[in-house]
């Protein structure tokens, strides 16, 4: 089984954005919307007073994003990869909101969440267009579990670095060579409101509807066994018997 | 001697909304996944072998839609006729009495009358009118979950996507969270509906009402006794009756 992975070598980025303008182009995105970045930190280490940092959808294990999707139109396919399939969203944004990395945004053209895909729902089988484009080299894309792969052999050589947003808890797959700048993200919630209350809500609705489907079951059986209609039957007579007894006493007495 | 319960219109109402009630409720449920699949994982494969991962969700929004738009004309033609006396009837509530009835028809059905008379508690109903408490309160929130479902359900299904009327997603992500709550309300009170109307001793006349229209005089006298009462009282009874039809129908 593969198990894509993208890893980018930071240290080489000079920020000239040519990796998001061959993203949108491959995957019409439109403009003012984009599936990847290069962030930017100023920093004194850097000769132009700068550190670029090139980042996407980070394909995380256990992802937020799916947890929050309610109809199971986002999942993590087993070869690594986190998908969308259109035709299965309903556009609710919670898988948007769910995401620390911000790598989510609502396509304006179809309505439904829109992010990296590694291009391959466009480019099938094709290298992604970021990392094609990149003069710098920066993006390394491919199958870690083929040593015979570019990813491989660098994952093999360099140390792999993370970056997580603060109290996220997010386990993301892409990796940074080495280092990169800044080391983490700020704070973000993997939670989505309101659609997390569904969560708690759906377990009353199977603790409670199934208490009610047990109680009608075995009232159900109770009323077959021993009918409540019957009884009712039986104390009527039974009063009818006590008040014609009560009668004939008065009738004795006088 | 049969009286009128339910028109024609109705009963045809009734089980158009309780086929499409039903398809919607299972079939929405099996549209999620995870932590929010109510039913169980194996809930969703089920429906998702009968109609695929996207035929799940067309074939949810089209009978949703059908739905919505055949209640819309309904409510449209028939609402000084139907909806409105039905409406009245089902939020008149006595709230003592009514819990009263709900008590005491809860006991009668689990632990029975005799059980009841030793525990001292008066196996006798409230008398009730033309819906008993139970029903009323099923009614109740039967309309409001419908409400609630439709409004959501077209808003979702038609005010998203690639259209420039589309809502922002903060109503989107508020419709679902509705949707949800409206159905799973009534997924916990319909068993109980179906369960009373069905299959509940001393219903019979009133479940076969659902499909000719009419109860026995006896049954509505003793189930319905407010009901019976103002009909007496208006000198509706002996008027349109089954009896009469058949008569008529036997000397034409
Ligand atoms: C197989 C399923 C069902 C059966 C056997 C059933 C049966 C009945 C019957 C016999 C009545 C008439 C009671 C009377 O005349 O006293 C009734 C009324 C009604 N039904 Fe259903 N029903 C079913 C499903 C549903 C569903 C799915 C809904 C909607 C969510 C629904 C909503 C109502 C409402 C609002 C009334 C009127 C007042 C009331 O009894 O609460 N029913 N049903």
């Amino acid at each position: 089984m593969a198990r894509y992975i993208m890893l980018i070598n930071s240290e080489h980025c000079m920020d000239c954005k040519a990796c998001v303008v061959a993203c949108q182009q491959r995957n019409g995105v439109p403009y003012g919307f984009h599936r990847n970045w290069v962030h930017e930190t100023k920093s004194q280490a850097s000769a132009c007073g700068f550190k670029f940092q090139p980042g996407a959808c980070m394909h995380c294990e256990d992802p937020s994003c799916v947890a929050a999707c309610p109809t199971g139109a986002t999942w993590k396919a087993r070869d690594g990869v986190v998908h969308i399939d259109r035709s299965r969203c309903i556009g609710c944004g919670s898988c948007i909101e769910a995401c620390p990395y911000h790598a989510r945004f609502r396509h304006p053209l179809t309505g439904t969440a829109d992010k990296c895909d590694y291009c391959m729902g466009s480019t099938p089988g094709e290298t992604p267009a970021c990392v094609a484009v990149c003069p710098m080299h920066c993006r390394t894309f491919g199958d870690l579990d083929d040593p015979s792969s570019a990813v491989a052999k660098i994952a093999a050589t360099h140390k792999l670095v993370h970056i997580v947003p603060k109290g996220s808890g997010a386990r993301p797959t892409l990796a940074y060579l080495e280092t990169t700048t800044p080391a983490s993200l700020p704070a973000a919630s993997t939670v989505s409101h309101p659609v997390e209350a569904i969560r708690p809500f759906s377990k009353v609705v199977t603790w409670v509807g199934g208490a009610v489907l047990a109680a009608l079951a075995g009232t159900f059986v109770r009323q077959l066994v021993k009918p409540s209609e019957r009884e009712d039957e039986e104390i009527a007579a039974q009063a009818k018997k006590t008040e014609a007894a009560s009668a004939r006493q008065e009738e004795d007495k006088a | 001697m049969m009286i009128r319960r339910h028109s024609r219109s109705a009963i045809f109402m009734h089980w158009f909304n309780a086929v499409c009630w039903l398809f919607l409720l299972f079939s929405g449920f099996a549209l999620l996944v995870g932590d929010m699949q109510p039913i169980g994982q194996w809930w969703r494969n089920l429906w998702v072998a009968l109609f695929g991962e996207r035929g799940l969700l067309v074939a949810h929004l089209l009978v949703g839609s059908v739905w919505v738009a055949v209640y819309a004309i309904y409510i449209l033609t028939s609402c000084r006729r139907e909806v409105l006396p039905f409406l009245r009837e089902i939020l008149h509530f006595k709230p003592a009495s009514d819990l009263v009835w709900c008590f005491r028809k809860g006991l009668w059905l689990v632990l029975g009358p005799k059980v009841m008379l030793k525990m001292g508690v008066d196996p006798k109903l409230p008398p009730q009118g033309f819906y008993n408490a139970g029903q009323r309160m099923v009614a109740v929130l039967a309309v409001a979950a419908s409400i609630g479902l439709a409004i959501t359900g077209v808003a979702m299904g038609y005010f998203s996507g690639n259209v420039s009327w589309a809502l922002g997603e903060n109503a989107l992500l508020w419709c679902i969270v509705v949707h949800f709550a409206c159905a799973g309300v009534m997924a916990i009170f319909l068993p109980v509906h179906i369960y009373m109307a069905a299959l509940a001793p001393g219903e019979g006349p009133a479940l076969r009402s659902m499909f000719t229209g009419f109860v026995p005089q006896s049954h509505a006298q003793h189930h319905n006794p407010l009901w019976f009462a103002s009909l007496k009282a208006a000198g509706a009874l002996g008027g349109e009756t089954q009896e009469q039809h058949s008569n008529v129908a036997q000397k034409g």
